[in-house]
């Protein structure tokens, strides 16, 4: 048995010893272990690669495995379908086979064997492909060994680990820095909760002694006392509420500052999975939640623990046979809080998911108003909110019923238990026992009645606790996702010249579809390179992959020879300015949408961006200027003149490397002029890549790319391209056809 | 517009189990064509698309039930290669270890087990009862009605939706 092989999974059992007859005379290289037979059922299958052939094994072959030399394979290919994907070969006969079957779980081993296959057949070396094969095994086990959860690197350090990990020292940290203030709280209740057990015992003094004995002077001085202890007490609360409010208060900032800062520096691949609805509920409502939890636990649990204790010593002290058969409902209640737990906790977390449903449509639905009022669409969309909101409603109602009759349920049984310390201590003081005075059964009943309130508290508490643990895990699952991977803080470049290398670059969103297959590409310093291919040809994948938005790619990105994973973050970042298709503004004034993310600039420097940037010329027309104030995504200003502010933010960085993602898509012609223009003036002597469908914008462009189906099929100058006749000068021809179509009908319609 | 395909006026023949070769009553012949189904989760038998290996759509059937009766099966054989979403009928166990839920349940493909990692993405619950799967390696199942499956199954996966 070769127990060195490559090998995503274990090898199937039911295999193994065929494995060791067919195998004995080759090497096997690596193994490739599915989970579907060749029919689509679930069914364990292998695949095994030696120096010169593929050994298939699977249930529905006849003998049980398959053999092909690669010597007969044409090309091998792996076939994603829904849900599913196949190994297959073309055989240098013209027919096909496939010769595996497996679901995505094994997808990415399976497309390094195809590419392993192809690239033998090609005549590469075998030890350099399999070094490739392994690096792509390897990258499959780069899970923590503690947690499990995925990690960038094997090498890196998992943040869910070395963590203190636990959910209490979580966030405990947002509790400690208010410590002071929730202990003089915690000790206020306490000495109130103190006062709070002196009353009933007056009650005790006045029935039998006070009153019977008909002492007037002893009545003004006990009533004189119970005032004081009132005061005390009601001062004390007051004080300590105060302190309370701002300290819980301060507990929910943090946490809300610190979930939101997270959230900045999640990455990209986060927010394509959820929804921003989601997050600005986590942020909101589940922050406050907490809080509340935390207030309750580290007070009111704690007060409630006390007056439990005093009030067993108490009772205990009074008469210990009244106290156990106060006792009698506690086993109850605690058994009836754990059920109750059981039961709604589930349904706490449904509820949560059908109000972050809300959130999402009103995130969706607010700033869209335009396009709703445009397409008068109101109606639906209040229908669709409505629907929301009465799903909401309906999972409400469930969680309402056990919400409601649980705390009913136990002042029930509260209730009884008051009953029978009356029968019990009534027929004892009219038995004449000596045990008890009528004085000490009435303050007795008025301890039992304070001793139901913790229980009751700590029976409701799971229903609070429940709660709270559904935000804290939509918490944690912010505060915990793996944030953007900054490998080589503090290493910036001496001098970025802004060469740019992708070497053989891959990437998927998911595993159902490659989106970049096998970028290879070099950029020169100071090259002006065009990117053009149709709509989700990939373009803008790579513009993403080299701002660093997603970093779960195969092979590298260099610049300057350096990888951009190894470079930090924010300096990277700055060193490019980004002008997208369609630019964000913020809702503040133009001077500081320009200035964004420039950190203190001077007024000149933004009015020289604004200039070079065709932008100044409209912005000091408006009545405010500099200060006018943009609407909510820019309102208030055209595409072409956001376009401008945003090309006025981009040079105030003054970056090394500029990206145009399609910056003249949206303008008129005479806009385009004039942005053009503010591009030109600014890529002078710096590396820049331009997306673009209009070829006129690319018109400075030494280098162009054609991307297509997420690879480059062509890439060099414009007149090399032309003279391929291949995709660009299609595309070219088109357009030049469409631009004469276009002027013909301007000159008809001019004459 | 896209060429739809009404009913006879295409002859459809399988290859290699997951493609189609189609031949047009125009004379036109197309090989090794691809089904996509143009709404994989609201509208199983209606409007798939026929691609060729570039990615082009050569035409769209309308309906599959409207096809000759050979070209139907052959869609359908092809649809039922092509779209693995197992159906899951019943729940056999979940465990969870540092946040990464195992599932093992039993679908109409046979018994798999699949990780998922959070549940506010991985499951989404539709009106009629249907509920979707999407795996920590994006492999796709579906409860086709969540109502219908057994006690033991409901306790596990209601709290999840």
């Amino acid at each position: 048995m070769k127990l060195k092989v490559i090998t995503n999974k274990p090898i199937p059992k039911q295999f193994e010893d065929s494995f060791n007859q067919l195998i004995k005379n080759d090497d096997a290289l690596f193994i490739v272990v599915g989970d579907l037979n060749l029919k689509g059922r679930y069914a364990e299958s292998m695949m095994v690669f030696t120096a010169d052939k593929i050994i298939a094994f699977d249930e529905c072959y006849d003998n049980g495995s398959f053999s092909v030399d690669y010597a007969d394979i044409e090309t091998a290919q792996v076939k994603r379908l829904y849900g599913n994907a196949v190994f297959k070969v073309k055989f240098k006969t013209g027919k096909k086979k496939m010769l595996l079957r497996f679901s995505y779980a094994a997808a990415e081993v399976a497309d390094a064997a195809a590419v392993f296959v192809n690239a033998l057949n090609e005549g590469k070396d075998l030890t350099e492909e399999l070094e490739t094969v392994k690096s792509v095994y390897h990258k499959q086990r780069c899970f923590c060994p503690k947690c499990g959860r995925k990690l960038p690197n094997p090498e890196a350090e998992c943040i869910n680990c070395s963590g203190k990990g636990k959910l209490i020292s979580k966030f405990g940290k947002y509790v400690i820095p208010e410590k002071k203030s929730l202990f003089i709280c915690m000790l206020l209740s306490v000495v109130a909760t103190g006062l709070s057990l002196v009353p009933p015992y007056i009650t005790k003094i006045m029935v039998d002694d006070v009153i019977p004995g008909r002492d007037s002077a002893m009545l003004i001085k006990v009533l004189a006392i119970l005032l004081g202890i009132y005061i005390l007490q009601y001062v004390m609360n007051g004080f300590r509420s105060y302190r309370l409010r701002l300290a819980g208060d301060r507990i929910t900032l943090n946490l809300k500052k610190d979930i939101y800062e997270k959230a900045q520096y999640l990455p990209l691949s986060f927010y394509d999975k959820i929804s921003t609805g989601s997050v600005i509920n986590r942020v909101n409502s589940d922050a406050s939640v907490i809080q509340a939890f935390i207030m309750k636990i580290t007070q009111e649990a704690v007060v409630q623990a006390f007056t439990l204790v005093g009030l067993v010593i108490i009772m205990f002290g009074m008469s210990w046979k009244l106290a156990l058969f106060s006792l009698i409902p506690v086993p109850v209640v605690v058994v009836a809080g754990r059920l109750f737990g059981k039961i709604i906790g589930p349904k706490y977390m449904r509820l949560w998911r059908r109000s972050a449903s809300i959130s999402t449509v009103l995130a969706n639905s607010i700033p869209g108003v335009r396009v709703i009022k445009a397409f008068t669409n109101e109606k639906e969309t209040i229908n669709k909110f409505a629907r929301y909101c009465d799903e909401w409603y309906k999972e409400d109602k469930k969680v309402a019923v056990p919400a409601a009759v649980f705390p009913s349920l136990i002042t029930f049984l509260v209730t009884c238990g008051s009953i029978v310390v009356w029968f019990l201590g009534g027929n004892m003081v009219i038995n004449g026992s000596e045990e008890i005075s009528l004085g000490l059964l009435v303050s007795f009943v008025s301890y039992a009645s304070m001793f139901y309130t913790p229980i009751n508290f700590f029976a409701n508490m799971s229903d609070t606790y429940q709660n709270t643990l559904a935000s804290a895990e939509k918490i944690l699952d912010i505060i915990d996702a793996e944030p953007e991977h900054n490998f080589g803080e503090g290493n910036t470049l001496q001098r970025m010249d802004g060469k740019i290398e992708f070497k053989n670059v891959n990437f998927a969103f998911d595993r159902s579809k490659k989106v970049l297959s096998n970028i290879n590409l070099t950029i020169e310093p100071g090259d002006i390179v065009g990117i053009v291919g149709t709509t989700g040809s990939g373009k803008s994948t790579l513009i993403n992959l080299l701002m660093r938005y997603y970093d779960d790619y195969d092979g590298e990105i260099l610049i300057d020879g350096e990888n951009i994973k190894n470079i930090d973050m924010k300096y990277y970042r700055d060193s490019i300015g980004y002008v997208q298709q369609e630019p964000l503004m913020f809702r503040d004034t133009i001077f500081n949408n320009i200035a964004f993310g420039s950190g203190r600039v001077h007024v000149e420097q933004v009015i020289h961006a604004a200039e070079v940037a065709n932008a100044h010329g409209f912005i000091s027309k408006l009545p405010d200027a500099y200060d006018t104030m943009l609407g909510e995504r820019g309102v208030g200003l055209s595409g072409g003149e956001r376009q401008r502010v945003s090309i006025a933010r981009a040079i105030l960085k003054n970056p090394s490397i500029l990206i145009f993602d399609e910056a003249t898509a949206a303008v008129d012609s005479e806009t385009e002029h004039l942005i053009q223009g503010a591009i030109e003036r600014l890529i002078s002597g710096r590396t820049t890549l331009m997306i673009a469908h209009r070829l006129s914008t690319l018109r400075k462009a030494n280098k162009i790319v054609v991307v297509d189906k997420g690879e480059i099929i062509e890439c060099g100058t414009p007149e090399e391209l032309l003279k391929m006749k291949g995709k660009y000068y299609k595309l070219v021809e088109i357009q030049s056809m469409g631009e004469q179509l276009q002027k013909k009908k301007a000159e008809e319609n001019f004459e | 517009m896209p060429r739809y395909i009404e009913g006879p006026e295409v002859r459809l023949t399988e290859n290699d189990k997951i493609f189609v070769d189609a031949e047009f009553y125009t004379g036109e012949k197309f090989y090794e064509l691809e089904l996509h189904r143009m709404f994989p989760i609201t509208g199983l038998t209606k409007y798939i698309a026929l691609m060729d290996s570039e990615g082009n759509e050569i035409a769209v059937i309308r309906d599959i039930n409207d096809l000759m009766p050979e070209s139907r099966e052959v869609v359908e054989n092809c649809l039922r290669e092509y779209y693995m979403i197992p159906r899951i009928t019943k729940f056999i166990k979940m465990s969870e270890k540092f946040k990464i839920w195992m599932w093992t349940a039993e679908t109409d493909k046979g018994i798999c087990t699949f990780e998922i990692r959070n549940h506010l993405t991985a499951i989404k619950p539709l009106y009629d009862g249907r509920v979707l799967i999407k795996d920590a390696n994006d492999n796709r199942y579906e409860i086709p009605d969540v109502n219908v499956l057994d006690k033991h199954s409901k306790k596990l996966i209601l709290p999840k939706l």
